[in-house]
């Protein structure tokens, strides 16, 4: 089942008559499965934030067409009554307390005073923002604004969470708090599709993986698939070798400070590599592996010309 | 119409808790004062200066409010992304922005009822009387305030804050003007001219069919037909704009 198809948009800016037009997104499309954790990826300015305020239908897309999954509803209004989004860096209206905020979303999204009472008192608990409900919103912190603007995101229990760089602004403990909400909310069965820069982030919660580069799409799949593919497994071993030179026996080797020395070996020849560190009383220090992290291979794909 | 109402209460909610009513006071204090001064270096005739200067500040400051609220009532929730939060849920563009402006027509409806007791007061007080016709002239003034806040609205949705403001500015200056310069005799002996002019109101908001200062002033009685035919001019102006913000809003990238 798919939630969202995102089919060959186009979005060029027109910012005046005399600058060249801007194609902010260039023949995009990919697919959010349904139930999915997907995380969308790209440098500042690679068009994440296009893409989704054209999903929201708060610009218009150039070309293409934006499909929502038929379980969502028929029109506008009642797939949005199953849309949970937040905006990147939201500011609400200062004057309001946190609990005529949360109630004037809650109201807006069709709810009771007692389902959003209920709402208020399971996230507000969870997000430690309870004690500040009565505060008006401009005495809030950062962070507490991301958290209240997630609250009401997720205050109509809806199927399909859009957040655009949720992470941004919290301090680790905000975040990982944050994340554990995501994720929960995903084992609950929810569609969850993030943006981020923030690349440990996309790899510790997501399953799939959307990467833009300068407005058009790099990669659409699964985070294993990327980090699996294309790449030799190698293990980094590190020992010390005290009066033997082991250069003859490994053929990528490097000397680290005193006697401890580096060696970098395919996956293969691990187990022949460890038999003559052992017959040649050289003292282990460490193996790691040395498979690439998604940062690394996104870093990698975005300084690619 | 529920979402309308829903939003046009949050919106009056957090207007009422910002610091813009102390403007309002302001002005309201301002009217006092200004009567009262005015009213010192006046021989014989207080209640016609109370309510010269009263009225007269009541439409400049009803005028200043409107266009003080209006410009920034779009840029601020695109700014701040708090129209992001609203939109995204089961809520039409037009729905959002109609709420926004009845809320603001209701704030704008509050402030004028403010300054309208404080000029009232201030003519009794200097021994004026009330007649149907200073009700009239209020009436007309709120009108003209509401014409002011959707003008400038619907340019905001086009244009930054100071060049809609300065657009609007530049309405109610040529508005108020029009029927002066239509009786001027450089225009009268040309009748081209003076037919060019005579379509202005077609098109443009005409703001001196919505003044009635001058009647109340010297006391001269209007042909019902004319406030009726004026009132009508005025709703329906603001009806047309109205119409013309929800459709702009509803094509407009939000971005």
């Amino acid at each position: 089942m798919i939630m969202l198809k995102f089919n060959n948009i186009t979005k060029i800016f027109k910012t005046d008559i005399i600058d060249q037009p801007f194609t902010a997104l260039s023949d995009v499309s990919f697919v959010i499965p349904s139930g999915s954790m997907v995380g969308f990826l790209g440098a500042n300015g690679a068009g994440k934030t296009t893409s989704i305020k054209i999903i929201m239908d708060f610009i218009r897309a150039d070309q293409g067409v934006i499909e929502f999954d038929q379980k969502l509803g028929k029109n506008k209004l009642e797939i949005f009554q199953k849309i949970g989004f937040l905006p990147e860096r939201p500011y609400f209206y200062p004057g309001l307390t946190g609990e005529e905020f949360v109630h004037y979303m809650g109201s807006l999204s069709d709810l009771t005073r007692p389902q959003i009472k209920a709402s208020l008192d399971k996230w507000g608990e969870r997000f430690r923002i309870s004690h500040a409900m009565k505060r008006p919103l401009k005495t809030y912190s950062k962070g507490m604004l991301q958290r209240i603007g997630f609250l009401t995101t997720v205050l109509h229990d809806p199927d399909f969470i859009i957040l655009d760089e949720p992470l941004s602004g919290l301090d680790p403990v905000g975040r990982k708090e944050l994340k554990d909400a995501i994720i929960s909310l995903h084992q609950e069965g929810k569609t969850v599709f993030f943006s981020s820069h923030i690349v440990p982030d996309i790899e510790e919660v997501c399953d799939r993986v959307i990467f833009l580069k300068e407005g058009k799409l790099v990669y659409d799949g699964e985070v294993k698939k990327i980090l699996g593919d294309g790449q030799e497994e190698n293990f980094i071993i590190k020992f010390y070798a005290e009066g033997v030179d082991p250069r003859g026996y490994f053929p990528n080797i490097e000397k680290l400070p005193g006697d401890l020395w580096k060696c970098i070996v395919p996956s293969v020849d691990k187990e022949r590599c460890l038999k003559v560190l052992l017959e040649h009383n050289m003292k282990i220090q460490k193996i790691d592996n040395d498979k690439k992290t998604l940062e690394q291979i996104f870093y990698q794909i975005r300084t690619q010309s | 119409m529920k979402k309308v109402l829903i939003i046009s209460g949050y919106t009056i909610k957090d207007h009422l808790k910002s610091k813009v009513m102390y403007v309002t006071l302001f002005l309201a204090l301002s009217i006092v004062l200004v009567t009262f001064v005015a009213t010192e270096f006046t021989y014989g005739v207080p209640e016609k200066v109370a309510i010269d200067f009263g009225l007269g500040l009541l439409s400049l400051s009803s005028l200043a409010i409107s266009i003080f609220m209006g410009s920034s009532l779009l840029s601020k929730e695109i700014e701040s992304r708090t129209v992001y939060m609203v939109i995204s849920r089961p809520v039409s563009r037009a729905e959002f922005i109609s709420g926004k402006l009845l809320g603001l027509i209701l704030i704008q409806g509050l402030n004028f009822l403010i300054l309208s007791v404080t000029t009232i007061s201030m003519t009794l007080l200097f021994g004026g009387s009330l007649n149907q016709l200073i009700f009239q002239a209020l009436f007309f003034c709120f009108l003209e305030s509401l014409l002011a806040l959707l003008l400038v609205v619907f340019f905001s949705l086009g244009c930054n804050i100071f060049i809609s403001t300065s657009i609007t500015v530049l309405m109610i200056i040529i508005g108020h003007g029009i029927q002066e310069t239509n009786n001027l005799s450089f225009v009268l002996n040309r009748p081209y001219l003076k037919w060019f002019l005579d379509q202005y109101h077609f098109v443009f908001p005409a703001f001196y069919k919505l003044n009635l200062k001058d009647f109340v002033i010297y006391n001269q009685s209007i042909d019902f037909s004319i406030i009726l035919s004026n009132s009508l001019y005025g709703i329906f102006y603001c009806l047309t704009i109205f119409l013309g913000i929800i459709f702009i809003f509803n094509k407009k990238n939000i971005d």
